[in-house]
C-alpha cells in the first residue's frame, strides 16, 4: 500500500535470487536488493558484467521469482500478481529476438492483440509507433531481413505497444551504431518526459550518465551506492562516471569476495 | 472472453508464422505432392518387376541319371501340350487368358550329377534350384502302380522353393490330366473322382488391403505433421530469444500453450489430408489400384472422408504428445533427440495393432495410438463398432492429450526452461530444489490419471474371472492392487514432489455435520442409485449388469463376510476416495471452476470402471461425493457415505433377509423398489444432500472450495 501512497513507481525491497549449481550449492545472483524509483525518473542499474543486473530486471518484470523479498511495480506484487504487472510494464532486453517470419507491423499488432487490445485500436497504436521510432521504411519487411538497429527499434516498439507506465530495459542500446543509438535514447527521454518510470542498465557509462535521474551501482548481487549523478560525485570524489564506477565497484572489492 | 481472444490472436499468428515457414512448406507439400507419389510409383513397379521376374526366372533342374532327365523332360513336354491345347480353347479376349499357368518348356535345364550328395550340395550351393528324383524310375502310368517322385529344394531359399513349387504344380496338372482320360475311356463323369466341387466367394470389400494398410500410414503422416510446427513453436522460440518477450505479455501460459497446440493440430492435420489426397491421387490416376485393393476399384471418397474424421482426434493426440515432449527442450536439436524415441515408441503400439490378427477389444481398446490405427480400419472396412468401444478409445485418447496439454503447460512457463542459465532439465525434477506446496499441480493429477488408466484396465482385464470361474480370485486381486495403484503409487509421487499429503488428499478433519450428512448419503444412495439403474435398462439391456452382480454374489457366499466387507466396501472406498476425491478433485479444484472439477473428476471416476452400463450410475455418485468432499474439504465424510453404500450392497447379497426385512421381495424381475422403501431411502437421500449443502454464515463458507489458508507449507 505504502507504494501506491508515495510517488514510487517500482519499489523492491531485500531481493534475494539464488540459482542452483549442479554441485548442489546455490549461487546467489542477488543479495537483499532494495531500492526505489519515483514517477516519471529514468533509474539507471550499473554494474561490471555479472553484478545481477539482468536477474534483478527480470524478478522486476516477474519472469522469474524471488528466491527472497518483495518487488512491486505500481503497488502489484510481481510474485503474486504476475498479470496485473506484466499489463502496466514494457519489457525490452539487447537481444530479444523478432519472428523472422512476421513483418515488423504484424509483430507489433500481434503483441498489442496480446495485451487485449481489438484490432483498430492495435492497428492505431502500431501506426503512431511506427511514426515515431521511424520504422515505415522497413515496416513491412519481414524481421529476418532487418538490420540489428532496425530490429532493436521494432523490439522498442514492441516493448511500448501497449503504452505502459513503467519500461525496463536491459542493455537498449548493446552494439547499436551512433544513429540507431541517437533514435532509441532521445525516445527513452521523451517517454519519461511524458511521464513514464524508466529503469535502465547499461553498460556506456557515458550514455547513463547524459540519460538517467538516479543511477544504482550494483556489484556481486548488492547496491554498493546509490544517488543522482551529483551525490556519486561527492561520494567517491570523482568527477566522470566511469572513474565514480572504478572506485566504488573497487573499494566493495573486499566485502564482495565474501558474498556467495 | 479474455481466454478467447489471447487463443484466438496466438493461433491466427503462429499459423502464419509457421505457414510462411519454407521448412514447413517443404515437409508438409513438397514431399507429399512429390515424394509419395514417386516413391510409391517406384516401390509399387520395382515389386511388380521383382513378382515377374521370380514367375518367369529360368531355373535348373538336377537329376541322378539320363533315365530320370528323360523322365522329368517327358512330363513337361505332355504339361506344355495340355496347356496349349487349353489356351486353344479360351477366348484370348477373356481375362483369365492371362490366369493360364506358364509352361516350363523354356524355362528349365535339366542337368544330370553323380550321386544324390553331389546333387544336394549343388542345391545348398543355389547353384541348382531343385531336385527330381524317381526312386522307381517312371513307368508309363498306369492304374494299380504308383509312381513315388521326391523333389529336393531348399524350401528356405525364395528361388529353390518357387521352382519346387512350380514343379509340383506341373505334376500335378499332368495327373489331372491322366485322370480326366481314363475317366473319359471308362466313360464316369469327371464327379466320379470329385464329390465335392468346392467354390470360394470372397466377400472382402473392395478396399480390404488397403484397409489394413492405410491406418498405419495415417499414423505415420499424422506424426511427421505434428514434428516440425510443435518443435518450431516450443524450443524453436525458446531458440530465437523471442519466448522472454512473449511471457512478459499479460498472457497466462495455458492460453499460449493452448493457442500452439490448436496450431500444431491444424497442420498436422492439414498435412495429413494432403498425404491422403496426395496417396488417392497416386493410387487412382497411377493405375495401382489392383495393387492395393482386392477388386481393383475405386476407392469411394465417403471413405476417405472417414479416415479423414478419425484423423482429428488422432491428431489432437499426437499434437499434445509432441507439444509435452517438445516443451521439454530448449533448442532446435534438442527437441529433435526427445522426439526420436517418442516415433519409435509411437509405431510400436501402432504397428502391433496393425497386425491382421489384432481386433479393437480387450486391451487394445486403451491402447494409445494402437486403438485409433484399429479404429480406423474398422471404419474404413465399413465394420459394426459396438458403442462402448467407440466410447473407450476416444475417452482414453482424450485422457491421455488432456494430459499431455497439462504437461505442456506445466513445464513450458518453467524458469529453468525459459532461461537457458538458469539450471537445466534435471535440476528442474531434482526433488532437493522442487518447492514444497499444498496443492497437487494439475499436470501431475492427468498424468498420473492417464498412466494408471491403461494400468488398472489391464489389470482389471488380467483379473478378470475365465468362463465357469469364481470371481473370488478377481476381487482379492482387486483388493490387492488397488491400494497399491490409488494410494500407494500417488502417494509416493506426492512425497517425492515435495506436496503437502494432508492439503494434496484433503485429509482434514471434517465438521461433524458432513459427517451426519455422509452418513444419510451412505445409506440411502443405493435408492436413487438402484432407481438410475432402472431407468437406464432399456438402453442396455441390464443382462450383463445381471450377470456381473450374480457372480460377484456367488464369489462373496464363498469369500465370507469379513473379507466380502474388507474387499468391497472398506479398501475401494478408501482407495477410490484418496485418489479421485483427495488428489484428482483436489488438483482440479486449484486449476478450475469447482463444478467443472465436480463434473471432470465424477466422469473420470465412472470411466475407471470399465463397464458402460455402470457408467451413469458411478458417475452420478462420483458427482455426490465429490461435492461432499468439496463442501466439507475433507474425503473422511466421502470415505464414510462409500463404506456404507458399499457394505450395503455387501449386506443385501449375504443376507438377502435384510432385504425382505425393509419389504422388499425376493422377486428377481423387480423392476422398481417399493414405495415406502422410495420415499424413505429417497427422502434420507435428500436430507443428506441438504445437510451437504446449507451453509453456515459463521465459518468461513467463502472460501470452501479453496484450499486453507492455515495450512502448514512445509
Amino acid at each position: 500500500m505504502d507504494a501506491a501512497d508515495s510517488n514510487d513507481m517500482v519499489v523492491a525491497e531485500e531481493l534475494v535470487k539464488d540459482f542452483p549449481r549442479p554441485d548442489g550449492r546455490e549461487t546467489r545472483a542477488v543479495d537483499h536488493l532494495s531500492f526505489r524509483v519515483p514517477k516519471g525518473t529514468i533509474y539507471g542499474l550499473l554494474g561490471p558484467n555479472g553484478a545481477g543486473k539482468t536477474t534483478t530486471l527480470r524478478i522486476l518484470s516477474g519472469l522469474m521469482a524471488p528466491t527472497g523479498g518483495v518487488a512491486r511495480l505500481a503497488g502489484f506484487d510481481v510474485a503474486t500478481e504476475p498479470r496485473e504487472v506484466k499489463r502496466i510494464l514494457g519489457f525490452l532486453t539487447a537481444n530479444t529476438g523478432l519472428y523472422q517470419r512476421l513483418s515488423a507491423r504484424e509483430l507489433l499488432v500481434y503483441f498489442a492483440r496480446l495485451h487485449q487490445m481489438d484490432r483498430p485500436a492495435a492497428e492505431a497504436r502500431v501506426d503512431q509507433l511506427i511514426d515515431w521510432l521511424g520504422i515505415a521504411s522497413f515496416a513491412d519487411l519481414r524481421c529476418g531481413a532487418l538490420s540489428t538497429g532496425q530490429k532493436q527499434r521494432v523490439n522498442i516498439g514492441r516493448a511500448l505497444v501497449a503504452d505502459p507506465p513503467i519500461l525496463i530495459m536491459d542493455e537498449p542500446t548493446l552494439g547499436l551504431d551512433v544513429l540507431s543509438n541517437r533514435v532509441i535514447l532521445d525516445f527513452i527521454k521523451r517517454e519519461r518526459d511524458e511521464g513514464k518510470t524508466i529503469i535502465l542498465s547499461t553498460h556506456y557509462l557515458d550514455e547513463a550518465e547524459d540519460m538517467c535521474d538516479m543511477i544504482g551501482l550494483m556489484h556481486s548481487g548488492r547496491l554498493v551506492a546509490e544517488g543522482d549523478l551529483e551525490s556519486l560525485r561527492q561520494l567517491s570524489g570523482e568527477h566522470r562516471l566511469s572513474r565514480i564506477f572504478l572506485k566504488l565497484v573497487h573499494a566493495d572489492e573486499p566485502a564482495g569476495a565474501s558474498a556467495s | 472472453m479474455r481466454f478467447a481472444h489471447s487463443v484466438r490472436t496466438i493461433y491466427a499468428k503462429e499459423l502464419v508464422d509457421i505457414l510462411r515457414d519454407r521448412r514447413t512448406l517443404i515437409a508438409m507439400v513438397l514431399v507429399p505432392i512429390v515424394l509419395y507419389p514417386l516413391l510409391m510409383l517406384g516401390s509399387v513397379q520395382a515389386l511388380s518387376y521383382t513378382v515377374r521376374e521370380l514367375r518367369s526366372e529360368r531355373f535348373i533342374i538336377g537329376v541322378l541319371n539320363e533315365r530320370d532327365k528323360a523322365s522329368i523332360e517327358a512330363l513337361i513336354r505332355a504339361d506344355g501340350v495340355s496347356l496349349a491345347n487349353r489356351e486353344a480353347e479360351l477366348d484370348p479376349d477373356l481375362e483369365d487368358f492371362a490366369e493360364l499357368p506358364r509352361p516350363l518348356n523354356d524355362d528349365v535345364k535339366v542337368v544330370a550329377y553323380a550321386s544324390i550328395e553331389a546333387l544336394t550340395g549343388k542345391i545348398q550351393d543355389r547353384a541348382v534350384q531343385v531336385g527330381v528324383v524317381f526312386p522307381d524310375g517312371l513307368l508309363v502310368p498306369s492304374p494299380g502302380v504308383r509312381n513315388p517322385i521326391e523333389l529336393h529344394a531348399d524350401y528356405g531359399e525364395v528361388r529353390s522353393a518357387n521352382a519346387a513349387r512350380r514343379i509340383d504344380a506341373m505334376i500335378a496338372r499332368v495327373a489331372e490330366a491322366t485322370v480326366r482320360n481314363r475317366l473319359k475311356a471308362e466313360g464316369l463323369p469327371e464327379s466320379f473322382v470329385t464329390p465335392y466341387d468346392v467354390v470360394t466367394v470372397d466377400l472382402s470389400t473392395e478396399s480390404s488391403v488397403l484397409g489394413e494398410i492405410l491406418p498405419l500410414i495415417l499414423v505415420l503422416m499424422t506424426i511427421t505433421g505434428a514434428i516440425y510446427p510443435a518443435i518450431d513453436l516450443t524450443a524453436g522460440e525458446r531458440e530465437r530469444g523471442t519466448l522472454e518477450s512473449l511471457m512478459v505479455c499479460p498472457v497466462p501460459v495455458l492460453d499460449l500453450i493452448v493457442g500452439k497446440f490448436l496450431v500444431v493440430t491444424t497442420v498436422a492435420i492439414m498435412g495429413a489430408t494432403l498425404n491422403l489426397t496426395s496417396v488417392t491421387a497416386t493410387v487412382y490416376f497411377g493405375g495401382f489400384s489392383e495393387m492395393i485393393s482386392s477388386e481393383g476399384g475405386s476407392i469411394p471418397i465417403g471413405r476417405m472422408l472417414l479416415i479423414l474424421v478419425c484423423l482429428v482426434p488422432f491428431a489432437i493426440f499426437m499434437s499434445a504428445i509432441m507439444m509435452a515432449v517438445c516443451s521439454f527442450a530448449r533448442t532446435f536439436k534438442e527437441a529433435q533427440n526427445y522426439v526420436t524415441p517418442v516415433i519409435i515408441a509411437v509405431l510400436i503400439p501402432g504397428g502391433i495393432a496393425a497386425l491382421p490378427t489384432s481386433e479393437l477389444a480387450g486391451t487394445m481398446l486403451v491402447m494409445p495410438v494402437g486403438n485409433m490405427v484399429l479404429l480406423s480400419r474398422e471404419l474404413l472396412l465399413g465394420a459394426h463398432i459396438p458403442f462402448s468401444s467407440l466410447v473407450f478409445v476416444l475417452a482414453s485418447t482424450t485422457i491421455y492429450a488432456a494430459a499431455a496439454v497439462a504437461v505442456a503447460v506445466k513445464v513450458f512457463g518453467q524458469e529453468s526452461v525459459v532461461f537457458a542459465d538458469s539450471g537445466s532439465l534435471k535440476m528442474m525434477l531434482s526433488r532437493r530444489l522442487i518447492k514444497p506446496s499444498r496443492c497437487v499441480p494439475m499436470s501431475m493429477a492427468l498424468t498420473i490419471v492417464a498412466v494408471l488408466f491403461p494400468v488398472w484396465f489391464y489389470t482389471q482385464t488380467a483379473l478378470a474371472p475365465g468362463e465357469g470361474e469364481s470371481a473370488a480370485g478377481s476381487i482379492y486381486g482387486t483388493a490387492m492392487f488397488m491400494p497399491i495403484f490409488f494410494a500407494l503409487v500417488p502417494i509416493a509421487l506426492l512425497a517425492y514432489g515435495r506436496i503437502n499429503l494432508t492439503c494434496g488428499f484433503a485429509l482434514r478433519r471434517p465438521p461433524i455435520r458432513y459427517v451426519v450428512a455422509a452418513v444419510l448419503i451412505g445409506i440411502s444412495a443405493w435408492v436413487p442409485a438402484f432407481e438410475l439403474n432402472a431407468l437406464q435398462q432399456p438402453l442396455f439391456g441390464g443382462i450383463a449388469v445381471d450377470a456381473q452382480s450374480k457372480m460377484i454374489g456367488e464369489a462373496l457366499i464363498e469369500i465370507g463376510p469379513w473379507m466380502a466387507f474388507l474387499a468391497i466396501a472398506i479398501v475401494p472406498a478408501v482407495c477410490e476416495e484418496l485418489f479421485f476425491r483427495g488428489l484428482l478433485l483436489g488438483s482440479l479444484c486449484g486449476a478450475t471452476g469447482k463444478w467443472t472439477a465436480i463434473i471432470v473428476s465424477a466422469c473420470v471416476f465412472g470411466v475407471f470402471h470399465f463397464f458402460l452400463a455402470k457408467f451413469l450410475v458411478t458417475a452420478v455418485l462420483g458427482v455426490v461425493l465429490a461435492y461432499l468432499c468439496v463442501r466439507s474439504r475433507s474425503i473422511l465424510p466421502g470415505m464414510i457415505a462409500h463404506v456404507l453404500n458399499n457394505g450395503l450392497g455387501v449386506l443385501f447379497i449375504l443376507y438377502p433377509g435384510a432385504a425382505t426385512m425393509i419389504g422388499i421381495s425376493d422377486d428377481e424381475t423387480l423392476a422398481h423398489l417399493p414405495l415406502h422403501v422410495l420415499v424413505i431411502g429417497g427422502g434420507l437421500f435428500a436430507a443428506g444432500l441438504l445437510a451437504t449443502s446449507v451453509r453456515r454464515v459463521s465459518v468461513d463458507g467463502t472460501a470452501t472450495d479453496t484450499m486453507p489458508a492455515h495450512a502448514n507449507a512445509r
